[in-house]
């Protein structure tokens, strides 16, 4: 294999020393002179009809400079839907509608001017549970919102998921076992560090610069520039900046109605605005991921093998819509592809409620549908008599094989996962033994190499070499935190033969930044790393043609390392870099050393039945772990946690890891303790006392088991790995909770009062 | 949050001054991690926070008989104090479950008996150790057993302008010996959906249970002492029986709600659980 020089290597993050001594800038950090704050004030109902809104003594107060409302401002449609507006006229419909905004010199006053607002509301009947409101006759959220064949009123959206492959009647038919259950997942909430927020600024000419914690910086800049255009300022340029960001995970996949409100604050002020949340509205009035009803059936026959699997799913929308109800297009990749399974259905049903919306949230759907599917393999291998490990190992994905989906499966090591995990958990030993103590895993499969989602999913690259032999690399990528910025410039510098320390990566400047569609679907690494291995390519083939002039040797024979320009014929022949760039300018018809590509990795948009090679290559994983329940108080502790990931390869082993760490350790919260609690439509537990995440000393020593498959698409061999170390977790841990106490939890999280209610249960049967 | 003016005093004397000067325009203010939390949640919003930081005789852990904690006292030095570790080892666990190391090194005791929650770490240990709490005004001092001191949720025997100045400890009999039990969602900045305080005495020639404190927290509207479950086991030879039957009595004599962190139910049935368990493990 070939020696890699700054590929595979453990290279601290570059930003990382900024972080720990609290030098990053945030958004939180930043201020432009003249800055004033915006506020926003919610509404008071889940569902009411606006009747006044009295803003008098609001604008009376002195240090405010505009009050808005959903009366005085330019219509603005937004999302995925286009349901949704900055602020609200006639009617609320969820606790996180915004129904006012103001403008002030400082946060306080904004505040205060806020609690001047007065709002006459006419209640309406709410409705809060998703198979409640797709019923005839349950309060419409949205009046104008047609549906179904007739056209009638619906709050079911017109978004009809489908997947059909094979013939599930059959496979049903064909099966000796088949298990059937109920599964429920509930909203949880991203948890960044870093609460939202942005800064909006129009110059004299109209022209908007919006700095943001987006992680779509070129969607977005599209989204405000359809905003300029509703505000009558067609024509007008927006400039996103992005600012340290912390932490997304999904959140910053969308445009926002503060972010809509900022700018419409500052067009009315002729200010720069800057509305920031504070950690009760990061909570409220953010997107989670979204609860879902979700009824499955597996079958199998005598030896195990799969026969069918049959998924429907009514997911709780909310009022608005996000990504949240695009999460589907994903639930069905695990529902189609994970393990082999002949026949497949799935249906979904997006339904408005009274609650919160939903938005994107590391895995995007995957860990709703692992947790059903995964769990309910162990229910289908303990009707069959096998064990778990064998009925996976019989039923695991294998390279070459094309999935119902028609996922094109290159590289896949979920064999090596499984087996992994079971020989680190001494699974035959531990197994089945109903002590208190207990085994499980579950695997995942994700897009690891892209997910065309939209009609691009091309990333741009654009390096420049300077006379020292510093090399800049603008990249259309984001870094969140995740380690975009570190990634790229190790291949970057492995391509071109310098050091890491050589690269800066620029990321936060869409006037600067070529295209890039988002940093979503662990797609990052793969998409902007190929993309920035491509244009380094490319300025190396400039390096090596500049420097063959000057050291009179072919630029096939020339090689470059370490700085240093070298023949690979003889050694003798050789130059430093930084002399060889400056003779390429320093000279009659001199040239400037840089290079472009536009990466757009060679995978399918799904086709109307929602079948294509949707990435160009799959991420596979297996957690396993091992628990000890107190029959007693319902606690579940964690003894083991393994985590096992066909990574292709690990680009940098120290990122890789945390990457399944945070994963890890998020779905590990999922399972056992987080929860966005709504009250008729109210977050009862805004706050980090009772929204329970895990803390440094509640998480487990996570062993990251890494299986490289060196794929052929990948830059250096790499897939993707932000999303897949939160997928199985869930399951893995129920299905060792059952393998611990004989009980199985199907609604999240596994807490111990359900444990125990559970145990209960079965004594009493 | 409501904006407030912070005051720093030197002396006692200087506090209970102000406080008669202000009166309930002010509060006091010890480690902060209860009343700025209820300050910016609108819990309450005085005027002015005086500041008992730094005050002299407020911060002392002395006395070889009867042990004195100053009020200003953080759960950090109780947790690491090596003479209350030895002799009130229950306050020391409690103390060092509170929180995390952060709140530890400034939450003080006095704020956690004053902030008066149902759940307060500290209260279940220092009622089974019959604690009193030595408070002082202009008017004059006077010294009350912690458990006349919890009133309700929130509320407490103080008077609007007097100060906890100290918490008083008598040591038990010799031979007891006892277990804090706090169960929780997670390991650590958690609150306590219950928590538990078993301090028995047992005679070592005859084995039998001379004297029983058994007090719960998060369980009643403020932390309360089980004298019914404490009966059942006093005087007797502890067998699982007894045991058990302690257990079932805790769990009916208190009274908890349901909240977002448990529901009644589970809250009761804890309760027998923790107090069995904390028995037993009083005995080994
Ligand atoms: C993140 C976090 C985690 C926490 N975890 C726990 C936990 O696990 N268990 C737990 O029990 N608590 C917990 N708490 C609550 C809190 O830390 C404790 O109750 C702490 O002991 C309060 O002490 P303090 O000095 O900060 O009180 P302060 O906030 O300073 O004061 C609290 C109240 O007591 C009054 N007061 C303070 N000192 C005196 C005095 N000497 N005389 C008269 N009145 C006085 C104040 O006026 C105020 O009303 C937590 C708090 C936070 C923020």
């Amino acid at each position: 294999m070939t020696e890699f020089i700054n590929v595979g290597k453990r290279i601290p993050k570059s930003d990382a020393q900024e972080k720990v001594t609290g030098k990053a800038i945030y958004i939180q950090d930043l201020k432009i002179p003249g800055m004033l704050w915006g506020k926003i004030l919610y509404s008071h109902h889940p569902h009411a009809r606006i009747l006044n809104i009295d803003t008098s003594e609001a604008e009376k107060l002195p240090g405010v400079k505009a009050v808005l409302t959903g009366y005085n401002i330019p219509t603005i449609k937004f999302g995925f839907y286009k349901d949704n507006t900055p602020l609200k006229s006639n009617k609320v419909c969820s606790y996180r509608d915004e129904v006012a905004a103001v403008a002030a010199i400082d946060p306080d006053i904004a505040e205060e001017a806020i609690n001047l607002i007065k709002v006459e509301y006419e209640l309406l009947p709410p409705v809060f549970d998703p198979e409640e409101a797709m019923k005839e006759g349950a309060p419409l959220i949205h009046e104008d919102h047609l549906g179904g064949k007739e056209k009638k009123p619906t709050n079911i959206l017109n978004i009809p998921w489908k997947l059909v492959a094979g013939d599930v009647e059959e496979g049903r038919k064909n099966s000796d076992y088949v298990a059937e259950n109920r599964f429920k997942v509930t909203w949880v909430t991203h948890c960044c560090m870093g609460t939202s927020g942005c800064i909006a600024q129009f110059d004299p000419r109209d022209n908007l610069t919006i700095y943001s914690n987006t992680q779509i910086p070129s969607l977005a800049q599209r989204d405000f520039t359809e905003a300029l255009s509703a505000m009558g300022l067609q024509g007008k340029k927006v400039r996103l900046i992005k600012a340290t960001i912390g932490g997304a995970f999904g959140s910053k996949l969308d445009t926002y109605p503060y972010e809509y409100i900022a700018i419409l604050l500052a067009h009315r002020t002729r200010k720069p605005v800057k509305i920031i949340f504070s950690r009760e509205e990061e909570f409220f009035a953010t997107s989670p991921r979204q609860a879902a009803i979700i009824d499955i059936a597996q079958g199998c026959k005598k030896d195990g093998t799969l026969t069918f699997r049959d998924v429907r799913m009514v997911l709780d929308n909310g009022a608005y819509t996000s990504w949240g109800a695009t999460t589907p297009s994903v639930m069905m990749m695990p529902i189609s592809s994970l393990y082999k399974v002949p026949h497949v259905r799935y249906v979904a049903k997006c339904v408005y409620t009274n609650n919160t919306y939903s938005q994107a949230f590391r895995g995007y759907g995957n860990p709703q549908a692992t947790f059903a599917i995964e769990s309910q393999i162990d229910s289908l291998a303990e009707m069959a008599g096998i064990d778990p490990l064998d009925f996976r190992l019989r039923n695991a994905n294998t390279p070459g094989e094309v999935t119902p989906q028609r996922f094109k499966v290159g590289t896949c090591g979920l064999r090596e996962c499984i087996d992994a995990v079971a020989q680190r958990l001494d699974w035959r030993q531990n197994r089945g033994k109903r002590d208190g103590r207990g085994v499980g895993m579950a695997s995942l499969i994700h897009v690891g190499g892209g997910a065309r989602v939209y009609k691009s999913d091309g990333c741009g690259t654009i390096i420049k070499v300077d006379d020292f032999g510093t090399v800049n690399v603008i990249t259309g990528a984001t870094d969140m935190g995740q380690g975009a910025d570190t990634v790229i410039a190790q291949i970057v510098a492995e391509e071109l033969g310098v050091r890491i320390q050589d690269v800066v990566v620029t990321h936060t400047d869409t006037d600067i930044c070529p295209w890039d569609v988002g940093a979503h679907a662990s797609r990052t690494t793969f998409v902007a790393g190929n993309s920035a291995k491509m244009a380094a390519k490319k300025v190396k083939e400039q390096l090596l043609e500049v420097a063959s002039r000057s050291l009179g040797e072919v630029p096939e024979n020339l090689e470059i390392r370490d700085r240093m320009v070298f023949s690979k014929i003889d050694p003798e022949k050789k130059s430093p870099l930084g002399k060889v760039l400056r003779a390429a300018h320093y000279t009659t018809g001199g040239k400037m050393v840089m290079a472009e590509y536009f990466y757009d990795p060679p995978n399918e948009n799904l086709d109307k039945e929602f079948k294509g090679n949707l990435s160009v290559t799959y991420a596979y994983g297996t957690h396993g772990v091992e628990v000890e329940v107190d029959k007693t108080t319902g606690q579940v502790n964690i003894l083991k946690y393994i985590a096992a990931h066909d990574v292709g390869r690990a680009v940098n082993p120290m990122l890789l890891e945390g990457q399944v760490y945070g994963g890890a350790a998020m779905g590990i919260g999922y399972a056992l303790m987080e929860q966005l609690v709504l009250n008729n439509g109210k977050v009862i537990n805004p706050d980090f006392r009772d929204y329970k995440i895990l803390t440094a000393s509640d998480i487990p020593t996570i062993e990251a088991i890494t299986i490289e498959t060196d794929d052929p698409f990948g830059p250096f061999g790499a897939k993707g790995i932000g999303e897949p170390g939160l997928v199985p977790t869930a399951p893995a841990i129920a299905n060792a909770i059952y393998d611990a106490i004989g009980v199985r939890i199907k609604d999240l999280p596994i807490t111990p009062e359900k444990i125990l209610a559970a145990l209960k249960g079965k004594d009493s049967k | 949050m409501k904006k407030f003016d912070y005051l720093k005093p030197q002396s006692l004397e200087e506090v209970l001054s102000l406080l008669n000067q202000f009166g309930t325009k002010a509060k006091l203010i010890g480690g902060g991690t209860d009343a700025i939390v209820m300050q910016r949640q609108n819990k309450i919003s005085p005027d002015l926070f005086i500041s008992l930081r730094g005050i002299p005789g407020l911060d002392h852990i002395e006395g070889n008989g009867l042990l004195k904690i100053g009020a200003m006292v953080t759960h950090r030095a109780i947790e690491q104090s090596p003479l209350i570790r030895e002799r009130f080892p229950l306050l020391s666990e409690a103390s060092g479950l509170l929180g995390s190391v952060q709140i530890r090194n400034v939450a003080t005791l006095g704020g956690n008996l004053c902030t008066a929650s149902p759940s307060a770490e500290t209260a279940p240990p220092l009622l089974v150790y019959e604690a009193e709490v030595h408070l002082i005004s202009q008017k004059g001092e006077r010294r009350i057993p912690l458990e006349s001191f919890f009133l309700g949720p929130g509320e407490t025997a103080l008077e609007q302008k007097e100060v906890l100045k100290e918490i008083l400890l008598q040591p038990p009999p010799p031979n007891s010996r006892g277990a804090y039990l706090k169960l929780g969602r997670r390991k650590a900045m958690d609150l306590a959906v219950v928590n538990v305080a078993v301090l028995l005495t047992l005679n070592p020639k005859t084995g039998i249970c001379e004297r029983a404190r058994i007090a719960l927290g998060a369980v009643a509207p403020t932390p309360i002492r089980v004298r019914e479950a404490e009966n059942i086991i006093e005087g007797n030879q502890l067998n699982d029986e007894l045991i058990r039957k302690a257990g079932e009595m805790a769990k009916h004599t208190c009274s908890p709600i349901s909240d977002i962190r448990a529901s009644s139910e589970y809250r009761r049935e804890m309760v027998g659980v923790l107090v069995e368990k904390a028995i037993r493990q009083s005995l080994t």
